[in-house]
């Protein structure tokens, strides 16, 4: 059986999307971060609020992009997980 | 009572532990206000709380040795004058209050731990909780049983879930926080028998001490985690 990602790991995934690929359409976030539609959305909401990502309107088309934040975090990933896994607080 | 009086025995040395336990307490509030700034989750946050409140506890618990040792040195002089009485009395006062808000501070810590790790979403249920919490806390200040048991209750429920944290997680990291948390509930069951002698007001202080250690070897662990 496939374990269930955490929220964290979730947060990491659509982030290493948006840092391997400058800009990205919500469509191929959605394919490379395999959520749904309706989850992903709440997701791109917090990122966005928190400043993990930014979203950028081209051409009347909606992109987003990770933000120096949001690099600083998945550099700090591992850390962050091992503190949050060690006491449970995922 | 549960904080014993520095015995002059012990020349301060308990006030060093109990420092050293407020640097770790810090540095553990340091870093999950860090990943809160990051993530903004508030879990996070609390957890920086909790362990704020401990620390301030620790502060509170120097300046109750340090008033208690500087007392009994003002005692000893031979000429006791009224100016001397006025200095011991107000001593007595910093005295009274800094135990007050050790005992507040350290059981607002774990009440915080607590909340954290028994998800309750249920407002009925945290303004029950929360209401039931400050009774113990007031009671806590003129009975020291009462603290006591209660910080001894809190520290068993947060052993109990960092031992299950780690049957789930099974890393170095989740055994190390059980293991911390085993000897500060060692080190309070301790404190139970602390104003029956001063050697066990020393014991506890150690394992307590001994307890933070561990809790810090921890966070020197996340050091050597590799990055992304």
């Amino acid at each position: 059986m496939v374990k269930k990602r955490t929220k964290l790991e979730v947060i990491k995934d659509i982030l290493i999307v948006l840092r391997s690929e400058h800009k990205v359409k919500i469509t191929h976030l959605i394919y490379k971060s395999n959520l749904s539609s309706g989850s992903i959305k709440s997701y791109i909401n917090n990122l966005i609020k928190n400043g993990l990502m930014d979203e950028v309107n081209n051409s009347g088309k909606k992109y987003y992009q990770i933000t120096q934040k949001g690099n600083k975090f998945l550099e700090d990933f591992n850390k962050i997980m091992v503190f949050s896994e060690s006491y449970g607080l995922e | 009572m549960f904080v014993l009086p520095s015995d002059l025995r012990f020349y301060g040395i308990d006030s060093v532990m109990d420092f050293l336990i407020f640097l770790v307490a810090i540095l553990i509030t340091y870093q999950s206000y860090n990943i809160y700034n990051l993530l903004k989750e508030k879990n996070y946050k609390f957890f920086s709380w909790a362990f704020l409140s401990i620390s301030i506890a620790f502060l509170f618990k120097i300046i109750t040795n340090f008033t208690f040792f500087h007392q009994i040195n003002l005692l000893q002089t031979y000429f006791i004058n009224h100016a001397l009485l006025e200095r011991i009395k107000l001593l007595d006062w910093i005295n009274f209050f800094s135990v007050i808000l050790y005992r507040i501070f350290l059981l607002v810590g774990f009440l915080i731990l607590f909340l954290i790790f028994n998800k309750t979403e249920r407002k009925e249920k945290v303004i029950l909780f929360v209401y039931l919490s400050i009774i113990t806390v007031l009671f806590s200040i003129y009975f020291s049983f009462v603290f006591h048991l209660t910080l001894f209750l809190l520290i068993s429920f947060l052993t109990i879930y960092f031992y299950r944290n780690h049957k789930r997680i099974k890393s170095k990291n989740s055994l190390i926080v059980f293991y911390s948390f085993l000897a500060l509930l060692t080190a309070v069951f301790i404190g139970f028998f602390s104003s029956l002698h001063p050697f066990f007001y020393l014991t506890y202080e150690v394992i307590l001490l001994i307890g933070f250690f561990i809790l810090l070897l921890n966070h020197i662990n996340l050091k050597d985690v590799k990055r992304q």
